[in-house]
């Protein structure tokens, strides 16, 4: 913006790796009149998304969900807790976003990235307000013993919406989730029963027989864009993010619920006009979304 | 709802009671192992450079169950407080995921792996090549199955020679448990919980020198020997596999 | 259909507001602000030279300290710190003081509903203290969205547990311009309807959202004048301050 009209002068001599470090907004700003992005994407595209699920051979659920090179690893491991005296019938889950070093060049270890508490916390608000889980179904022995499901999000690659891909490993790890069949002992602590405990009849019962899924009512769904003037680039890069600064979250459930409409500042002020583009985008987004994870999932069931 | 940082501690993963136990087969004369491996076998290699677009350079290691991923940034400025330096700096890191072990945990760093990560290496960088600056080896463990540090260090190398680092070779590194009369290569979690010592090896191959040498516990001197030569042949072996997908990389990379 | 409020009020009603600035004799700018029985006191540090770690050194920088009443700092607070700070950011001129430093310090008092938007409010009216150059004004306002689909605004932290969903909303305050009428905003909707920053909780349609924005943005020309009108007082008020 400084030198608009020096630049302007130089990028017809400039190599364009040069002027996209020099003028960045420049650099994008010809891309966008031309309505194609510098990865050749249209404007309102995301990019190739796919999960992978039971990455990890140690928890109970898991997957890998890549949008471009964005990269989550969501993982679950079940514990037992004792459930509060208000809510004797309910289990608990504890999500947390961990964004290690090796995800991005501006983590160092021992200094945790600013965003990570953040994304965590926007992430469980999300996964509780989206009425997904009903904690009900964690519940072993009423009063006793209740499931804690800790639920961890590790970014693997960090290039933009890492939110989206955060919330989406989360849901496709949740669908993944085979809780382990536990029976109660003598001491009234859990545990897990063996094959053979299963088959023989022994006088050890086990106390959660059928529920050995979840099910997943509505589930929620992202999609993070980012507004420029008058333009909206929907699934940012990290390279967009930095250049161009207001993000605005839509997430929607599967029902079309309004989860959450997230726009923490950025310089460009939003219109009713730009919320209803981006809400009609992020349906777009939910279906393409949906037929993915249940690609995934039917795709495990043949194995 | 989240939970309370208070309530974490509360729970327990429940276990399976037959497992409490561990199995005596080790100590028999004859018996497999888990994965029914011959003693001097090691678990199938799987490697991949470029996993991380963000870094500038990576790779991903996965040997059965453990998988690890190491990224590398730099060379780049050094820490301000840092002095002046006609060398370059190498600086190592290595943590574990909370799901990596069976029982979940703090996911914290590895302290002890990660100046072990950074002697192995230290002598294989030509630091000559990238004076006043840092080179950063990021190396997360995504599962742990066993032989952690040793996948680790051999995944380090390639990540730091995607990245364009200079290095004399390659840096390869297996380990061996020794179990009663019997040493077994490549241990897994389970054999490495019951040994009675072990021997850990990096080393450059192709010049046929050693990096580092770990050995700990209890380890007769012709044992000593013996798995030095079995650690120094599978490092070999190892090299040629790490070789042959740094060169698909390229090919790959060519078209 | 209608919700009876426990205070009395009508849903459009907001709480009696409260602003009084310039309280704190050691830093360069302070406010407190209360809405009902929240009140949230914000304190303004700098310009200080130099920019943290990781933060663009051509533009001023903003830094926002959450206090709470009691306890540490978790995660919440570290959202709230993020969404204060993205929402200054974006009513400052960061440009005429490049290289520098502005915390915000921001300490809750009591918390009865509406805690953040309440302290975007003390922070923005102890910026104005300051002397920051800002662009606009910014005013919050939070709305809530009951079962029956049925809005009310400025809620007490009672019916912020009872409501399904409620959403913070940030808009400009109108700018009365002394220039004519330069950059027209976007098709034609006026500048103080653009949405600064909006944060939601809890599932609701997405028509709720809009009637939702409708009431804030009604609403929140009322907040707008009373911002006004109490900067406007107390620098007549106290000229030597502004000298």
């Amino acid at each position: 913006m400084g030198l608009p009209n020096a630049s302007e002068d130089l990028s017809s001599e400039m190599e364009v790796d040069a002027f996209r470090r020099l003028f960045p907004l420049r650099y994008f700003e010809r891309h966008l009149t031309e309505s194609i992005r510098p990865d050749a994407r249209p404007l309102r595209k995301a990019r190739d998304t796919t999960i992978a699920l039971g990455a990890v051979a140690s928890a109970d659920g898991s997957a890998l969900a890549k949008i471009g090179s964005t990269t989550m690893l969501a993982a679950i491991k079940m514990e037992v807790m004792t459930p509060s005296l208000e809510s004797p019938d309910e289990g608990c889950i504890a999500i947390d976003f961990h964004m290690p070093p090796i995800c991005s060049p501006i983590v160092r270890p021992g200094r945790p990235a600013e965003v990570a508490p953040v994304l965590s916390k926007q992430l469980s608000d999300t996964i509780t307000s989206s009425g997904m889980i009903n904690l009900k179904e964690l519940s072993l022995v009423s009063g006793k013993a209740a499931w804690m499901a800790y639920l961890d999000i590790y970014c693997l690659d960090a290039d933009g919406a890492l939110f989206d891909a955060a919330l989406l490993s989360a849901v496709a790890s949740f669908s993944h989730l085979q809780i382990p069949v536990v029976s109660l002992d003598y001491d009234g602590k859990i545990v897990i029963m063996s094959e053979e405990q299963k088959e023989e009849n022994s006088e050890t019962k086990p106390v959660n027989k059928e529920k050995r899924k979840l099910t997943l009512s509505t589930i929620p769904f992202s999609l993070t864009c980012i507004l420029h003037k008058s333009y909206i680039l929907a699934d940012p890069t990290a390279e967009e993010e930095s250049i161009m600064e207001t993000l605005v979250t839509v997430v929607l459930d599967s029902s079309g619920q309004l989860v959450s409409l997230y726009k923490p500042g950025g310089s460009v002020l939003v219109y009713t006009s730009a919320v209803q583009d981006c809400v009609a985008l992020t349906r777009q987004r939910v279906k393409e979304l949906q037929n993915i994870l249940d690609d995934a999932i039917s795709g495990m069931e043949i194995d | 709802m989240a939970a309370k940082p208070g309530t974490a501690s509360t729970t327990y993963s429940p276990v399976d009671p037959t497992h409490k136990t561990k199995p005596s087969i080790f100590t028999d004369s004859d018996w497999v192992r888990p994965d029914s491996r011959g003693f001097q076998q090691c678990r199938p290699a799987f490697f991949r450079t470029g996993a991380v677009n963000s870094a500038s350079g990576s790779a991903y290691a996965e040997f059965g169950n453990t998988k690890v991923i190491v990224s590398v940034f730099g060379p780049r400025e050094s820490k301000k407080a840092m002095m002046y330096s006609d060398v370059g700096r190498l600086n190592c890191n290595v943590s574990y995921t909370t799901f990596a072990t069976h029982v979940r945990g703090q996911g914290s760093d590895n302290k002890e792996f990660s100046s072990m990560l950074h002697k192995a290496l230290e002598g294989a960088i030509i630091l000559e090549s990238f004076p006043k600056t840092t080179v950063d080896v990021f190396a997360l463990v995504l599962e742990s199955g066993g032989s952690d540090l040793p996948v680790v260090i051999s995944c380090a190398s390639l990540a730091l020679a995607d990245a364009g680092i200079m290095m004399y070779d390659l840096v390869t590194s297996v380990s061996v448990s020794c179990l009663g009369k019997n040493l077994l290569i490549d241990p897994i979690l389970e054999e490495e919980s019951c040994q009675d010592g072990s021997l850990m090896i990096a080393c450059m191959p192709s010049r046929y020198e050693v990096t580092q040498l770990t050995v700990t516990g209890e380890l007769s001197a012709p044992n000593l020997s013996e798995a030095m030569q079995l650690c120094l042949d599978a490092c070999a072996k190892l090299a040629q596999i790490m070789r042959s997908c740094l060169k698909e990389a390229a090919s790959a990379a060519e078209e | 259909m209608e919700i009876d409020r426990a205070d009395g009020r009508t849903p459009n009603q907001l709480r009696p507001l409260s602003c009084s600035r310039n309280i704190l004799h050691r830093a360069h700018g302070s406010a407190s602000w209360s809405q009902g029985d929240t009140k949230v006191l914000a304190a303004v540090y700098g310009p200080k030279a130099g920019t943290k770690k990781n933060e663009n050194p051509e533009k001023a920088c903003i830094e926002v300290i959450w206090k709470p009443k009691t306890g540490q700092i978790g995660k919440p607070e570290r959202e709230f710190e993020m969404i204060l700070k993205r929402t200054l950011q974006s009513i400052c001129i960061l440009t005429v003081n490049p290289n520098t430093t502005t915390s915000i310090i921001v300490q809750v008092v009591h918390d009865d509903g509406a805690l953040l938007p309440c302290a975007i409010n003390a922070a923005c009216a102890a910026l104005v203290d300051a002397g920051i150059p800002m662009k606009h004004l910014a005013v919050a306002i939070c709305c809530c969205v009951a079962d029956t689909g049925y809005v009310i605004l400025d809620p007490t932290k009672l019916e912020e547990q009872k409501m399904k969903a409620f959403a913070y909303l940030v808009f400009p305050n109108s700018i009365l311009s002394v220039l004519p009428e330069v950059s027209s905003p976007a098709k034609g909707e006026p500048v103080e309807h653009g949405i600064i920053t909006s944060i939601t909780h809890g599932a609701m349609s997405v028509d709720d959202y809009f009637l939702c924005l409708e009431r804030g943005r009604a609403a929140s020309a009322k907040l707008s004048d009373f911002l006004r009108r109490s900067l406007q007082s107390q620098f007549s008020g106290n000229s030597s301050k502004a000298g």
